[in-house]
């Protein structure tokens, strides 16, 4: 099969080039920090993990890439998938105080990063094999709910921002395996329902939300006179800083300007801005490169969602459309979402923007879904 | 695949909304958010920049800039019980205020307070001594006048960030000040230093020399202060001024303070406040000066002319004029100025006429400030012609109705002095090493016209009103005034008086002119020939012995005797509006001491403060500049600092007998 099949070339050097902007976009934010910090104490210690990492997720990359993608049309696949993926979680949620990491010796990985492929290819196996009564309540929408929404809500606890982008991708799938609008609507309410609850059980949550839309309590303080809400929301410690964090994200990327401050001449990873080489890494980007840097990220990125599309559309078999359609929307939401929340268009989530920001495993299942994707945009022709 | 697209155009819109939105971040608002990053990330550092010292017209300094230290911490970095009690008691703090400021800064987050500022050298040892690490200095600078009150009033004072506001300091405060230099560092978020970069070099600020000379300057302060005390005075001031280039050699205004130290509750209000130049009054007969120039100049009146004094009473539409004895004839107009007769003056007043009484008003300088470069000099005041009543022009040519400050008297004085040029004066000689030229003068007077006035004036001091302010071995010209305070709260003229003397020395070819105004003096003893004149004959004296002018009469051996008529001390008074049922007060009785003769009020106070304790020298050896200056300054000794470093010699050695005004010469070396 390999030689009818052709590479999407255009795919392929958009995300080579993006790891490759990621690694020194690390360095650059990195550097000053961890050599300040005793801690780390070397300008390279993120860079040269975060090297080794693009090297093992390159590998998965090109095998995933390799590997037809109907081998995952299997039961056995996603259910195991999903399986897999809850019992890291169920681990973690007993061996990390913060239920986030999972130690191997010097390697650590997320779990909730390994739910990303889980749920794209058990979505894409699901659909296919009940397209035919997509809207049947008994037999297709429960069971799906069920173990999506167990999947969720296993990655809500540590981690919001991901759940958020697991139920995005979801929905995307569903709505386009025609579910009935009705059903849309319900998600949709439900969804909404689910974030206004896990909102409103952390104050710090609910003080980001309401800085997004009303940063100087302007509103805030007509709706609530006598500074009830802004107590609750205040009472937690974490509360000082989500403004913080969006302001001097903010002041990076306007800073930038146009042509950017030079690459490594930012000043905001001065420990001004907090998580320079994860979350907000996009705002060293605006900051060091401008305008045209930041905008190329956002084209980069466009390319990456329209070669993903593109694929969808053009797919003929069910599967690989699903697939496709899954892997795209994950990483679409993760680099919006991202990016909006740098500059301060949505309240802060901590989501990292794939293939940029620093994180082993981020960088391994982002590589691993988009070596899928590749496999399904070859077949698509 | 329609839903497809729905998704496709859905990921368009999010991506082009992020677009604008980096748009409006990075290209509509990059100035603002440049601005904020800059003020975030960059600390702006000054670089003090050292204040220019004040020299007399000698060089010594009067007020002069030293290094201080001041204390801060970091609040969020200590134990503010242990920190409070410890820093109180070192600097003499009251522990519970300094432990609510430090416990507020505390919750306001601040990284940084003030414990205290411009601490001495014996407290910053002593801290130093304990060696913690959170305890922080900053240099500073800490203005010292070296003199104490010496020349208060013309220096004025600094305020704690050592801007000018008062005096000299505040009026030339942009010369004095100079440049802070600037340097930009960048920093991380805790605030450590990344990169720095030199803006702007620290501008020193210039130095000023003022024409003030120091031991003039004090000679009129001493006896002002003296002359204000015995006549149970409210205030008064001294003008001495090179009549030439207008440079003002002293300038004194009593009561007094320390410009070392800032103003405290309690303090008298008026000792801030600069008499010589800030507050106006009416002058009364030392105006005559005034009237009859313009006589000279627009009248055919000579010295000679006589004058009917119509016998002491004269009859004016509303108002009876008293002269302060009855009995004055028809007397030559030399006479109507040595005998201060206040209807003489009337009645050449008369014959100048109202049109050139105000012109030559304006001319000799008053209604208008001098331009002295002084803070809050007032214009005084002179009525414009159409407000003039019936009898303004007989209560100008007396000197009422118009007000005036002592600088202005001593303006006016030179113009008779310096033969007819309106000269300003002027306290700036240098700025830094540059020489400021004195303003162009105006003519106001014929020459002649100034030489007659000066040979009457000499008149006066030979046998007229001003017998007092003679000076051994020089000819000296003058005018006394005691006029007689208006309260605008009763709208009458009260028995408390002005008392003034306005002279020139020597009259052959004058070298200074000075002005003694004694403000609100009760009873005879403080009318101007009693009260000012022998403060005229002090500091004139000391102003020629200084200038090093030639005597321009024989010295007589033992100290001539001036006989003093009973009464005539008090000719002068402008009487006004006492009534004729109150007929002269000023004749009754005469009870001081008439007889002696000149330097005899001058004696008086060098033996009283001579006798009221004799200090010793303390011993200033080993001490920096800094303690010198602050221990001379507590014990009001007047230092005169030489060199930098450590007191390695002094002059007189301690323990002598310290005179009073003496000063003490300290050589400092490393």
């Amino acid at each position: 099969m390999a030689q009818r099949l052709k590479t999407d070339w255009i795919l392929f050097g958009t995300v080579m080039a993006l790891v490759f902007f990621g690694v020194v976009m690390v360095y650059s934010a990195s550097s000053i920090s961890a050599q300040l910090d005793p801690r780390y104490g070397s300008s390279w210690h993120f860079v040269v993990r975060q090297a080794a990492w693009a090297a093992v997720a390159f590998g998965a990359m090109m095998t995933l890439k390799r590997t037809y993608y109907r081998k995952f049309q299997n039961p056995a696949v996603a259910f195991g998938a999903i399986g897999f993926a809850l019992l890291l979680l169920v681990i973690v949620y007993f061996a990390d105080g913060r239920h986030r990491w999972l130690h191997f010796g010097p390697v650590s990985i997320q779990p909730s990063e390994f739910a990303k492929p889980a749920l794209v290819i058990f979505l894409a196996f699901f659909v296919t094999w009940r397209a035919r009564a997509i809207n049947n309540l008994r037999y297709t929408l429960l069971p799906a709910a069920l173990s999506v929404g167990l999947l969720i809500f296993a990655v809500i606890v540590p981690d919001l921002g991901t759940a958020m982008v697991l139920g995005g991708a979801a929905m995307a799938v569903f709505f386009t395996a025609g579910l009935e609008w009705r059903y849309c609507f319900i998600v949709g309410v439900m969804a909404l329902l689910g974030l206004v609850v896990s909102v409103a059980v952390e104050p710090y949550r609910i003080a980001r939300v309401v800085r997004a839309v009303d940063p100087d309590y302007k509103i805030l303080s007509k709706v609530d006179p006598h500074g009830t809400i802004k107590a609750h929301m205040e009472k937690s410690l974490a509360t000082r800083d989500t403004n913080y964090q969006s302001e001097q994200s903010r002041i990076a990327v306007g800073d930038g300007g146009v042509l950017g401050l030079g690459l490594m001449k930012g000043r905001q990873k001065l420990m001004y801005l907090p998580e320079a080489h994860t979350d907000f890494i996009y705002a060293v980007v605006g900051e060091e490169l401008g305008l045209l840097g930041s905008a190329g990220l956002l084209a980069a990125f466009a390319v990456i969602i329209w070669r993903g599309l593109r694929a969808a559309i053009r797919m003929q078999d069910d599967f690989g459309r699903y697939l496709a359609l899954g892997v795209t929307m994950v990483l679409a939401l993760q680099a919006f979402v991202n990016m909006s929340v740098v500059v301060g268009m949505i309240p802060t989530t901590g989501i990292p923007l794939p293939m940029i920001s620093y994180g082993g495993s981020s960088l391994l299942t982002t590589l691993a879904l988009l070596g899928i994707l590749m496999n399904v945009a070859e077949h698509a022709g | 695949m329609r839903r497809l697209v729905y998704l496709t155009v859905l990921a368009g819109l999010w991506g082009g909304a992020i677009f604008l939105k980096l748009f409006s971040l990075q290209v509509l608002h990059h100035q603002q958010y440049a601005r904020m990053a800059r003020g975030r990330q960059e600390l702006r550092i000054e670089i003090p920049a050292p204040r220019g010292t004040i020299f007399d017209r000698d060089g010594q300094p009067l007020a002069m800039s030293v290094p201080a230290e001041s204390v801060f911490i970091d609040p969020r970095k200590v134990d503010l019980e242990v920190a409070s009690g410890l820093l109180a008691g070192v600097l003499h703090l009251d522990r519970a205020q300094l432990y609510g400021s430090m416990k507020q800064a505390l919750e306001n987050h601040r990284g940084f307070l003030w414990i205290k500022r411009k601490i001495s050298p014996q407290e910053a040892a002593n801290l130093r001594a304990l060696h913690l690490r959170w305890i922080a200095f900053q240099r500073e600078s800490e203005r010292h006048y070296p003199n104490g009150p010496l020349a208060a009033h013309v220096l004025g004072s600094v305020d704690f960030e050592e801007r000018g506001n008062a005096g000299i300091e505040k009026s030339m405060d942009a010369v004095l000040r100079g440049e802070p230099g600037r340097i930009r560092l960048l920093t991380d978020v805790k605030r450590r230093g990344i990169e720095s970069q030199l803006v702007s070099e620290a501008r020193p600020g210039s130095s000023l020399t003022l024409t003030i000379d120091e031991r003039v300057q004090f000679m009129a302060e001493r006896d002002i202060a003296a002359a204000v005390e015995e006549h149970h005075a409210v205030s008064g001031s001294v003008v001495a001024m090179n009549p030439y280039t207008g440079d003002i050699l002293a300038l004194a205004s009593y009561p007094t303070y320390d410009p070392n130290k800032g103003p405290r509750p309690g303090e008298n209000r008026l000792a801030r406040m600069n008499h010589a130049v800030s507050v106006p009054f009416e002058p009364g007969s030392v105006y005559k000066v005034i009237t009859l120039s313009a006589a000279l100049e627009t009248t055919p009146l000579t010295p000679d002319s006589l004058i009917n004094c119509h016998g002491g009473v004269l009859r004016l539409p509303g108002r009876v004029i008293h002269d302060s004895h009855s009995g004055l004839g028809l007397i030559p107009m030399a006479i109507v100025l040595a005998k201060s007769s206040n209807i003489g003056a009337i009645m050449i007043g008369m014959q100048v006429g109202q049109q050139n009484m105000y012109r030559y008003m304006r001319a000799f300088g008053f209604g208008q400030r001098t331009g002295i470069q002084l803070p809050a000099e007032s214009p005084g005041k002179v009525r414009k012609l159409e407000y003039w009543g019936k009898t303004s022009l007989a209560s100008v040519s007396m000197g009422q109705e118009v007000s005036v400050t002592t600088v202005q008297l001593a303006q006016a004085a030179s113009v008779i002095a310096n033969g007819g040029m309106l000269v300003r004066p002027r306290l700036i000689l240098k700025k830094g090493d540059r020489p400021v030229p004195p303003a162009q003068p105006v003519r106001v007077v014929r020459p002649e016209t100034a030489i007659t006035m000066r040979q009457m004036m000499e008149g006066v001091v030979l046998f007229g009103t001003g017998r007092r302010a003679k000076v051994a071995g020089y000819s000296v010209g003058g005018k006394t005034g005691s006029a007689q305070i208006f309260d605008t709260a009763i709208g009458h003229y009260t028995h408390t008086y002005n008392g003034t003397f306005m002279g020139i020395a020597p009259l052959t070819n004058p070298a200074i002119v000075a002005v003694v105004t004694l403000n609100g003096t009760h009873g005879e003893g403080g009318f101007g020939g009693v009260a000012a004149a022998p403060v005229f004959q002090v500091v004139a004296g000391e102003a020629l012995r200084v200038l090093d002018v030639p005597k321009d009469l024989p010295e007589p051996e033992s100290p001539p005797k001036t006989l003093v008529a009973k009464n005539e001390d008090m000719d002068d008074l402008s009487i006004a509006d006492l009534g004729s049922n109150q007929p002269n007060i000023l004749e009754e009785g005469e009870n001081e001491d008439g007889g002696q003769g000149p330097g005899a009020s001058g004696q008086g106070v060098e033996v009283r403060s001579a006798s009221s304790q004799s200090p010793v020298v303390p011993n200033f050896r080993g001490m920096t500049m800094r303690a010198v200056l602050t221990e001379a300054a507590e014990k009001g000794i007047t230092i005169l600092p030489d060199g930098s470093g450590v007191a390695r010699l002094q002059d007189p050695p301690p323990g002598s007998a310290l005179h009073p005004g003496e000063r003490i010469r300290v050589r400092f070396a490393r």
